[in-house]
């Protein structure tokens, strides 16, 4: 599929994950690409991941999810990655502004601006970002800015030998992944769903998912659990208030004034 | 409501727990001061507040500084450096580059409050000494209040489970800080403070401890509510907890039986320092694993 | 391939990879396309999405493949040859064949002469003490006299006319013996020896039973989970005849697909690299052939029926004379028999476990190894080291260090007791070289170098040409015995010590020698010496017009280069034979030339020619014509053969257990195992190497893992990092019964060595209940051993890390492929 890549229109991925053969092609060559060794090799012993999580060092994770009763034998394959969130909470908590909205409406954090505080990793949902030790600062998919400003598709897309990852303009996508999501249903695949296609999480996905499960059998959080951490804000601050004024009274109480009449 | 949590650990180790402890020691400290002003009692003890409010607040920049990846670039949060970018930075959604601000504003009122207290030089201390001084006071101690307990309100911002279950952590940091300062205080000015300021320290402590214990409670509801009340409680935390509560114990005490307060007095301050670090140890660690 | 030549003609896959998309039911049997041909699988998933194609994977695991397949069949390894007879027997029980073709298109009418029989497991003509068959008594019944006139051409001296019954009644005739042979494949014996469940099984049955109509058309899919066994040959015979049954051979969207090995290994297989054929699957010569007469009469197929056009055996002897002259050139003539004479003409078998069995017998002074790891890839590679350690010397072409260039100095073994003397000669990697990648659907693609050598590193073709110029001038120098095949050899590049791939690539094609002008196709070869073709099936991918390999026009314009929508792409790159993209397509359209299924031709009669895919038949050779020719022009009966003398393990599928079995051949007790695999070990005078249940248990099968490519990819970080150590997958059920859980360190010991790896334990793995008792099997990944990445992180350097220190040193009757995919193992922790 050949993409003609231009600012100032939306691209995602739809990840179609009832046909991921778990190759990790797409893993492969994300890190030939992004010139990332990967951590230090371990068997994980995790079905047949030995990738283990999404960090610093691994902008691709491909998840093996073995569900195995007397009634269903399933094996779910799931590529995951950043989702690039219409609305990110990483970007939401970056006090120095190092995470930014591409002209490809990718979320991309700049490595030049970071300073490695780490916030983003408790606020990003989906347990995306790492920090990486010999930069001083914290990773992620770049959603291939570098290959998109060269007119190329990602290079995790372009691997991909099913398709599971498709690259390209999201409102196509999303043509695409309806259409996919009608066959699949008619076909009696009722477990079929579409995950951030619509403005529910996050107000929608730049890498969304056709998911043959539940959300939380990937490790995404529900439409319901799916919150930004600005939510806080306000009433934090109110606890904090409330705290406050609680205290000023307990000290002036304290230090009230009283008749010095009192045994010393 | 309970919400299922994916988000990982930023990895906020002991840095950041020395930190809050002293950011909150500071503000509490400072805020003392000002009370201690407005109610026109013990300039003495006053004089000790703020001698104690600008070092503990000093060193909290370099402690988040340390704490960065990136130590060089802590100006990235003043200093909007993006391409093209420039001016301040300054982002309300983020309690970090908010409180980055607060920490800087609050330092500068410490350091001058400070310099007041020190009587040198002796511009400054004749300026504070007057109602400029008191106008300078209240902003300083409202910026006390804010550092003493946005860090509360930091963590609750993220997607991390406790931190982001509950709203209750800014005002719970605020009074446990307040406590310890009270106690730090009281210590401190055990000789140069006037008759009976000891005993109203510790009567406030106990009005702190009281409102931590409030807030405590108030925890534990939301906690129960978004169901990760265990994780606080899970693997050995439960003894930072003990701690924790003997640490409320001296001021408790101190405010149930007035005058008995003399009795534990020796070992009260160390009890409460250990008992309000315990409690900010629970929190940032237990949700990290 | 031995067994597809014995059916249709050729030994290779019959459609190619993206024709897989054209199937309405994909069965994968012995073959994980998932893990083992990700990118081809493209074309499965294909089927899947655009024409809801279901697909069926029969594997004694739950993998890759199986996550997306719609049925996963759990099977006892080694048993494909019941699951297939059960399906044939559900087809002809019901009636479910495609009649028209079975009789116009196969063999089933031929009658089998008296004599043939098969009783408790044994075909006729068994001698025992040669464990071997004569397979005289397989022929077909003679033909009256009459039968020539009945119309075709002349009968000629190649000519053996058989008596067909066109009613199919005659008891003799092929469908009435398969009807009694496959009826003892009932459901319940298809469980009781492959462990997979009845009902599941007539689930699958009645699925591929709706195959049998016209408009329908299967696909089976295969690899080395059929073929690396005991009787390897008899599995896939099962599976082709049934796909005949099912008139789904020479179909888009049908056949018996191949999956090839190494991105060239059909180019390897066309050319030779089996020790019993000669470039274009001539058959090596055998002792006592003194004239290419004397040859070709043993080797060609005879014509069985007059409308047989049987193309190779009618061009046998031009092949073969253009072979001749162009390895010997002018040194070959007609007074000469075309030297002839410097062909070797082995009494025995030379195949791989052969070379290591010569070895042990200390018949064999040095072994060059090019391009692949005699020691990892085993059988039984202990007994592998042994004979490379019986050697004088040891070549290892290679550009990486491998077991086998390296298993002098091995884990626990100690150099000075190794006498062989091991030579590292460094080659360029294939990445390195351009030349041409010959895929699974034959397509011959050019490729370039993608990088330079490295350092002191040489392409093989040099090392290899060089070698014979100095073996030349040695001779030249001390002179010797017959020297003449040597010195006579055609060398005739710009750089005899260089030649560039691209001359072999046009000596290959061959060329006219009067016109000196390159051949168009191999139907010009003639048997008077004035043509060459290196290799006649490659004849025609290199005229005069230029190197077709490197044609590229493909999936950027579908509409121009993709005219029939059927995806031939006839100008991307080139097949052999002569650019056919689906082999012997007449069979896909009926006896008018109308295509079975319209919507997706093969080929089919336009009034004048036949149209679409390139024919694989005389393109204007009308169907009303009455000598017109039968649609499988490479056999002597000029149709496919279910019933085949050419395997010589049986002319019907049968099926016996592995060597080592958990169970007797509830079929025939006293016939378990193949009668006729060739037992190495026992013909040496070697000890008995084979375990039984009652020392080793469980059922183990050995596979591939997407992550790995063998053994090379242990040089490769980012792919150890994606496996970083070796595992053996085992059922939950066994583990809790042996206290073993994932991540603890396991022994599998076989009768032959051990293994000591991690242990995966995983529901993709079930027992199976196997002619009553409960059967585990345990599942062991092959990449690992003494070198690489891993083995350097490991404590104990990968000792104890090889797969096939496991495996038995015994194979297929037909190709003596190794039994590498059921054997008998002990697990425990350790
Ligand atoms: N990633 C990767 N791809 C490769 C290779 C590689 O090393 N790595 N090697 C290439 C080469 S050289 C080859 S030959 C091909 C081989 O390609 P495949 O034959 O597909 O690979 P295998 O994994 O050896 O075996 C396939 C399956 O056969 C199953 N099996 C074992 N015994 C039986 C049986 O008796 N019946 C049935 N129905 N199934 C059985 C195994 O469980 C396994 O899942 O792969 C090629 N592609
Ligand atoms: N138990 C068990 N054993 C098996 C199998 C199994 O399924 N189970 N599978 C069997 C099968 S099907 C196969 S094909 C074998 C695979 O066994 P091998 O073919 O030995 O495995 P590879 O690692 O592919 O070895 C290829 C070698 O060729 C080298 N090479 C690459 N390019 C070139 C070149 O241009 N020139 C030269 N000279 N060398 C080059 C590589 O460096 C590598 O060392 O294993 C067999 N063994
Ligand atoms: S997934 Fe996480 S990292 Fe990616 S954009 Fe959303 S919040 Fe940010
Ligand atoms: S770590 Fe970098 S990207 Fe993340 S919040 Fe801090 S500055 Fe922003
Ligand atoms: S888009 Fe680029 S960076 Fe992101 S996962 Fe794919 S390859 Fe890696
Ligand atoms: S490359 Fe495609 S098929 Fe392979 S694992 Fe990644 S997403 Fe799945
Ligand atoms: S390794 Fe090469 S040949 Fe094998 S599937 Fe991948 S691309 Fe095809
Ligand atoms: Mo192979």
């Amino acid at each position: 599929m050949t993409v003609r890549i231009s600012p100032g229109t939306a691209y995602g991925f739809f990840t179609d994950t009832s046909i991921c053969i778990g190759c990790k092609a797409c893993e492969v060559a994300c890190k030939e690409w992004n010139q990332l060794p990967g951590n230090a090799a371990r068997f994980l012993g995790d079905s047949l991941d030995n990738t283990g999580q999404l960090d610093a060092m691994n902008w691709r994770h491909v998840q093996f999810v073995e569900r195995f009763t007397s009634e269903r034998h399933a094996w779910l394959m799931m590529s995951d990655v950043c989702k690039h969130c219409n609305q990110a909470s990483c970007m939401d908590v970056c006090p120095t502004g190092a995470i930014i909205r591409t002209e490809f409406d990718t979320v991309f954090i700049q490595q030049d601006v970071c300073n490695g505080c780490r916030n983003c990793i408790s606020a990003c949902p989906f347990g995306v970002i790492g920090f990486h030790g010999d930069t001083g600062t914290v990773r992620k998919c770049t959603l291939c800015y570098d290959r998109l400003q060269a007119g190329m598709q990602p290079a995790c897309a372009q691997a991909c030998p099913t398709q599971s990852i498709q690259f390209g303009p999201l409102d196509q996508l999303h043509q695409h992944a309806d259409a996919r999501l009608a066959a699949l249903h008619s076909q009696g695949s009722t477990t079929a769903s579409l995950y951030g296609r619509d403005s529910q999480v996050y107000g929608g996905l730049g890498a969304f998912f056709l998911l043959m499960d539940t959300p939380e059998t990937y490790g995404l959080p529900s439409v319901a659990s799916a919150v930004r951490p600005g939510r806080n804000n306000a009433p934090g601050y109110l606890g904090a208030l409330l705290g406050s004024v609680l205290a000023v009274l307990g000290g002036l109480i304290a230090f009230r004034r009283r008749n010095e009449t009192e045994p010393r | 409501m309970a919400h299922e949590h994916f988000a990982v650990s930023p990895d906020w180790r002991w840095y950041i727990l020395l930190y809050f402890f002293l950011a909150g020691i500071a503000g509490g400290a400072y805020v003392i001061g000002a009370l201690l002003r407005v109610t026109g009692r013990d300039p003495a003890a006053e004089r000790v507040t703020h001698l104690i409010a600008f070092p503990a607040i000093v060193i909290c920049p370099v402690l988040l500084t340390l704490d960065l990846g990136s130590p060089a670039r802590f100006w990235h949060m003043l200093v909007n450096t993006t391409p093209g970018g420039g001016g301040l930075n300054l982002r309300p959604e983020s309690p970090m580059s908010v409180g980055v601000w607060a920490l800087s504003l609050f330092s500068l009122f410490a350091l001058v409050s400070f310099l007041g207290a020190l009587g040198r030089p002796p511009g400054i201390a004749r300026l504070m000494a007057g109602p400029m001084g008191t106008a300078v006071t209240a902003i300083g101690a409202v910026l006390g209040l804010f550092v003493a307990s946005y860090t509360g309100v930091l963590l609750a911002v993220s997607n991390e489970a406790v931190w982001s279950d509950t709203w209750t952590l800014g005002g719970l940091f605020l009074a446990s800080g307040m406590s310890a300062a009270a106690a730090v205080v009281a210590w401190a000015a055990r000789r140069r403070a006037a008759a009976g300021t000891e005993e109203r320290l510790a009567e406030a402590d106990g009005w702190f401890a009281l409102i931590e214990v409030l807030f405590l409670v108030l925890l534990f509801i939301t906690l129960g509510a978004a169901g990760t009340a265990r994780t606080v409680l899970d693997h050995g935390w439960v003894l930072l907890w003990v701690v924790v509560g003997l640490g409320l114990l001296p001021p408790l005490l101190g405010l149930a039986r007035r005058g008995m307060a003399g009795v534990m007095a020796a070992a009260a301050p160390v009890l409460v320092i250990l008992g309000v670090l315990a409690l900010r140890a629970v929190i940032i660690f237990s949700p990290q694993g | 391939m031995v067994s597809l030549a014995a059916t249709f003609g050729r030994g290779a896959m019959t459609n190619h990879w993206r024709d897989i998309r054209n199937a309405d039911l994909i069965l994968i049997n012995g073959a994980n396309p998932a893990e083992a041909h990700p990118v081809g699988f493209q074309w499965f998933m294909r089927a899947k999405l655009e024409r809801g194609a279901k697909m069926v994977h029969t594997d004694p695991r739950f993998t890759r493949t199986s996550a997306v397949a719609d049925v996963h069949l759990p099977i006892r390894t080694g048993t494909d040859a019941a699951y297939f007879g059960g399906l044939i027997n559900y087809v002809l029980q019901n009636n479910l064949t495609h009649d028209e073709y079975v009789r116009n298109y196969t063999n089933a009418s031929w009658v089998v002469k008296d004599g043939y029989s098969f009783q408790d497991g044994l075909f006729s003509g068994y001698n025992a003490d040669k464990r071997s068959y004569d397979l005289s008594t397989w022929g077909y019944e003679a033909a009256a006299a009459a039968e020539p006139a009945a119309g075709g051409p002349p009968a000629t001296p190649l000519d053996a006319f058989a008596r067909r019954d066109p009613t199919l009644q005659d008891p003799r005739c092929v469908l009435q013996l398969m009807k009694a042979h496959y009826a003892r494949y009932t459901p319940e014996m298809v469980e009781r020896i492959t462990g997979i469940p009845r009902a599941r099984f007539l689930e699958v049955a009645q699925m591929v039973g709706e195959m049998g109509r016209p408009e329908k058309v299967m696909t089976i899919v295969y690899a080395v989970g059929l073929t690396h066994h005991t009787t390897g040959s008899q599995l896939i015979r099962s599976a082709s005849i049934l796909q005949l049954l099912l008139g789904n051979i020479g179909r888009p969207g049908g056949g018996m697909n191949a999956e090839r090995g190494h991105a060239n290994i059909q180019g390897n297989t066309d050319n030779a690299i089996s020790w019993e054929i000669l470039p274009g699957y001539l058959k090596v010569p055998a002792p006592g052939q003194r004239t290419i007469a004397d040859y070709v009469a043993q080797s060609a197929s005879k014509r069985s029926d007059p409308h047989s056009w049987n193309f190779f055996g009618t061009n046998y002897r031009k092949f073969t004379v253009s072979l001749l002259k162009t390895w010997f050139g002018d040194a070959a003539t007609a007074d000469n028999e075309f030297a002839f004479d410097h062909l070797p003409k082995p009494a025995q078998n030379s195949s791989w476990m052969s070379i290591y069995d010569n070895a042990l017998k200390g018949k064999m002074k040095g072994v060059l190894l090019s391009g692949m790891t005699a020691t990892s890839i085993g059988p039984d590679s202990n007994q592998v080291m042994k004979a490379l350690g019986s050697l004088d010397w040891l070549v290892v072409m290679d550009p990486l260090p491998t077991t086998s260039s390296e298993f002098w100095h091995a884990p626990g073994v100690d150099p000075a007791s190794v006498k062989t003397e091991v030579f590292m000669l460094p080659t360029t990697h294939w990445i390195e070289k351009d030349g041409s990648f010959v895929n699974s659907g034959r397509w011959m693609q050019w490729k370039d170098q993608v990088l330079p050598p490295e350092g002191q590193s040489r392409h093989d073709h040099w090392i290899l040409a060089d070698l014979l110029m100095r073996v030349r001038s040695l001779y030249d120098r001390q002179g010797g015995r017959y020297p003449d095949p040597l010195m006579q050899l055609t060398m005739a590049y710009a750089d005899p010590r260089k030649p560039t791939l691209d001359e072999v690539a046009r000596e290959v094609n061959g060329s006219d020698l009067t016109t000196g002008k390159r051949l168009a196709s191999f139907a010009l070869l003639k048997d008077d010496g004035t043509t060459t073709a290196g290799n006649w099936i490659y004849t025609g991918g290199y005229p005069e017009a230029g190197n077709l390999a490197k044609r590229r026009q493909g999936v950027d314009d579908p509409k121009k280069n993709d005219p029939t929508g059927m995806g031939y792409y006839p100008n991307w790159a080139w097949s052999w034979p002569l650019n056919r993209r689906v082999l012997y397509n007449r069979a896909s359209a009926d006896l008018e030339g109308k295509p079975w299924d319209p919507t997706r031709a093969g080929i089919q009669w336009n009034g004048s020619r036949w149209v679409g895919d390139v024919p694989d038949y005389p393109p204007t050779m009308s169907p009303s014509d009455p000598n017109a020719w039968l649609p499988f022009i490479m056999n002597g009966e000029g149709v496919g053969r279910l019933f085949s003398s050419s395997t010589i393990d049986g002319p019907l599928s049968e099926h016996y257990e592995p060597v080592e079995s958990p169970i007797t051949n509830p079929l025939h007790p006293q016939v378990s195992a193949s009668p006729a695999a060739f037992l190495y070990d026992k013909a040496a005078g070697r000890k008995n190497r084979f375990g039984t249940v009652k020392d080793y248990p469980y059922v183990a099968t050995s596979y591939r893992l997407t992550e790995h490519e063998h053994y090379v990819t242990q040089h490769v970080p980012l792919l150890v990092g994606l496996q970083p150590e070796p595992f053996v997958e085992l059922p939950p059920q066994l583990a809790a019964e042996k206290g073993i859980h994932t991540g603890d360190r396991v022994r599998v010991s076989s009768m032959r060595g051990k293994l000591e790896v991690l242990a995966l334990v995983t529901p993709r793995l079930q027992p199976l209940t196997v002619d009553g008792r409960t059967v585990y099997q345990v599942g062991i990944p092959i990449h690992w051993g003494f070198v690489g990445v891993a083995a350097d992180n490991d404590p104990n350097k990968g000792a104890n890390w090889l797969a096939n220190a496991l495996t038995p040193f015994v194979g297929d009757a037909n190709a003596r492929t190794p039994e590498f995919k059921a054997f008998l193992v002990n697990v425990e922790r350790v």
